[in-house]
């Protein structure tokens, strides 16, 4: 797999999911899908697909091309995917003709807040519920990208069948946020939420915490010492998943 | 019980933080003692099977400094052997006689070694080993057990892990421990092509139950290699002379080409050893390989005396009989809270594990609650027993071990 495609991958599936979060947790994008009522479908040719839908308030955004939708956007490649998030392409509408006008002025405004959130800086981070808002969109990035980057990246094939069978889940305390991850055979899924019997786990003490943890801005090792993060269970699921985790800023800046 | 407390060790790492990458590295790093925050970072003194961290806590130590602690910190025997050497030199231009006495009596020790060589860490020696199988083989290819440790070079590590290339594992292959079928599969596929097979004696992975050779399994492996040319590597890094003073291959009955030696040489000097057949003794001289401090006297002084009295005392069934003990009422203790505590490796240096949660979350808070109590236990690794370890040590480790029981089923109940 290459690395276009394993980018489009994470992309569709990891960052296009946050579009979930935002509109739940971001009381201007909560008020601006409340009245959508539309399905946009995501297909690259040679690459992956995927589906958001906006319904009664509610987004969700799903792998595959199955469904029908009232959008369908079209990619050449995923490069050209990929070129379209990082903001310098637009797609190929093949249905939808008529929402021309909700893909050019609403929709938009949907994603230029999943950008905002996900790219901050240090005078942007200050600033608590931002904070918080891309510290759970980070750890859902970093779930979903794991299942990716085990499939298609050269270290993550490597490592997959070095990964014990079970459920690791990543926390933020105190009940902020968590995310599991299944791995089974040398695969893996994410979802959001916490399991009740997990294999092994990743405790942060707080939201900033995490963020400088997730981020790499604060020295892992210190934060395990100090029990600021606390790991428990299978360990070695832990250290394979950091080599994972580690893998996705080759992909994403 | 008091439970002890750490603000000393959590200061001390900050700073070590601030100036250390991951303030403590390797095999000492804080990262696989969970919590981490049960368990002291820096030893500030050490005697007999005590450790005294830096915040005063008091610890009967079961890891033994991960191995080369065998015969007491500050054994007066071979403390004295080492400081009389140090007084007459230690790091000096020319080798010390020291050197060629702690080869003979190695020579002597151990039934398939016509040779020694000394270097500092266990790495040194069993990367040594595989360059001396290479050179008398020919072969570029070596076989390692899926999960075996041999050390840290690029080679020795997992596929996949910062700083390992593809090429440096491009001649390395991996078979299951005990499954013979598997072996022979590899070497019928690589045919001519195979230098060594590199091995502890027995299996002792970390995160997962020891497990000792299935009969006849040594047997069979060294059957295979004579037939291919294949060299036997023993690493007894960790359990060379807790098994058997000759080595662990005598303990399991097989001869080992090329055998591996640190952790318990010199209880604690600095000293690693390769040991080889004849048949590869000029191989060995073949290969360049040496380090700064190779030829220090100090630790071979230590290691003479240490293996001497190892030798006077039984240390190995000293080791065995006090792990076998301690261990017996462990689990009985266990038991009698509802807990399957399960011993597997050699009672001299045992992995444990309570089998009730398989994740190991209820092992891991066990452990780090008999730690807080001043028994050090680790939930990854498994332990090391010494010959200081006597019955007070174990007494009293069977009152921690009781209270961490209770303090665990006080937390779970019957959830486990």
């Amino acid at each position: 797999m290459n690395h276009d495609l394993v980018k489009a991958n994470l992309n569709l599936h990891a960052v296009l999911k946050n579009l979930e979060d935002i509109t739940v947790f971001d009381r201007e994008m909560k008020e601006l899908i409340s009245s959508w009522n539309v399905s946009i479908k995501f297909i690259v040719k040679g690459g992956p697909s995927a589906i958001a839908r906006f319904s009664g308030g509610r987004c969700t955004v799903e792998p595959g091309a199955g469904g029908k939708a009232s959008i369908i956007l079209w990619f050449l490649s995923p490069a050209h995917l990929n070129r379209m998030f990082d903001g310098t392409a637009n797609p190929v509408p093949l249905k939808g003709f008529t929402k021309l006008g909700f893909l050019s002025k609403e929709f938009p405004k949907l994603t230029d807040r999943l950008s905002y959130y996900l790219k901050p800086d240090d005078e942007l981070i200050k600033n608590k519920s931002y904070l918080e808002m891309n510290t759970r969109l980070t750890l859902n990035t970093a779930a979903f990208a794991v299942p990716e980057i085990l499939e298609g990246d050269p270290v993550g094939r490597k490592i997959s069948s070095k990964i014990p069978d079970g459920t690791a889940v990543m926390r933020i305390l105190p009940s902020f946020h968590s995310v599991s991850i299944t791995f089974s055979n040398g695969a893996a899924i994410a979802q959001k939420g916490d399991t009740v019997k997990p294999t092994a786990v990743m405790e942060m003490k707080n939201a900033a915490v995490a963020n400088g943890f997730l981020n790499g801005k604060t020295d892992a090792f210190t934060a395990i010492a100090s029990g600021d993060v606390v790991i428990k269970g299978l360990i070695p699921v832990l250290d394979n998943m950091s080599l994972l985790l580690d893998r996705i800023q080759h992909y994403l800046s | 019980m008091k439970i002890y407390k750490y603000n000393a060790t959590q200061k001390l790492f900050r700073r070590a933080a601030k100036v250390i990458p991951c303030g403590i590295y390797g095999h000492y790093s804080p990262a696989p003692l969970v919590p981490a925050t049960d368990y002291p970072f820096f030893t500030s003194k050490a005697k007999g099977s005590r450790i005294w961290d830096i915040d005063g806590n008091e610890f009967i130590d079961y890891m033994c400094a991960y191995g080369p602690m065998v015969t007491g910190y500050g054994n007066p025997k071979v403390d004295a052997a080492a400081q009389k050497q140090a007084k007459m030199g230690n790091c000096v231009t020319g080798v010390p006689p020291v050197m060629v006495e702690l080869a003979e009596y190695m020579t002597d020790l151990i039934p398939s070694a016509d040779w020694a060589f000394f270097a500092k860490n266990g790495g040194d020696v069993t990367n040594y080993a595989v360059m001396i199988a290479r050179a008398a083989t020919e072969r570029k290819k070596i076989i390692m057990v899926s999960g075996g440790y041999h050390g840290v070079s690029p080679w020795m590590q997992g596929e996949g892990h910062h700083g390992v290339m593809d090429d440096d594992k491009k001649n390395v292959l991996t078979v299951k421990w005990n499954d013979i079928a598997g072996f022979e599969k590899t070497v019928s596929d690589n045919r001519g092509e195979i230098a060594c097979f590199i091995s502890s004696p027995y299996h002792h992975p970390t995160f997962a139950d020891n497990e000792f050779p299935a009969e006849g399994y040594w047997q069979k492996i060294e059957e295979i290699c004579r037939r291919e040319g294949i060299l036997i590597i023993t690493d007894d890094i960790r359990a060379g002379f807790r098994l058997h003073m000759g080595g662990s291959a005598e303990y399991f009955g097989y001869k080992s080409d090329l055998t591996c030696f640190c952790k318990a040489i010199a209880n604690g000097y600095p000293i690693s050893a390769l040991t080889g057949t004849e048949a590869l003794k000029s191989a060995a001289s073949k290969v360049f390989y040496t380090g700064s401090y190779w030829f220090s006297a100090e630790p071979m002084a230590a290691a003479l005396a240490n293996l001497r009295e190892m030798k006077k005392i039984n240390a190995p069934k000293l080791m065995h009989d006090t792990g076998k003990k301690l261990l017996d009422g462990m689990v009985k203790i266990a038991s009698t809270y509802g807990y399957d505590l399960k011993v597997s490796g050699a009672p001299s240096m045992p992995y444990l594990r309570i089998t009730n949660d398989p994740s190991l979350i209820l092992h891991q808070e066990w452990c780090g609650e008999c730690t807080k109590r001043g028994a050090y236990f680790t939930s990854h690794h498994n332990w090391f027993i010494s010959t200081a370890h006597n019955d007070k040590d174990i007494r009293r480790t069977w009152d921690i071990v009781d209270d961490a029981f209770k303090a665990i089923k006080k937390k779970y109940g019957d959830e486990y």
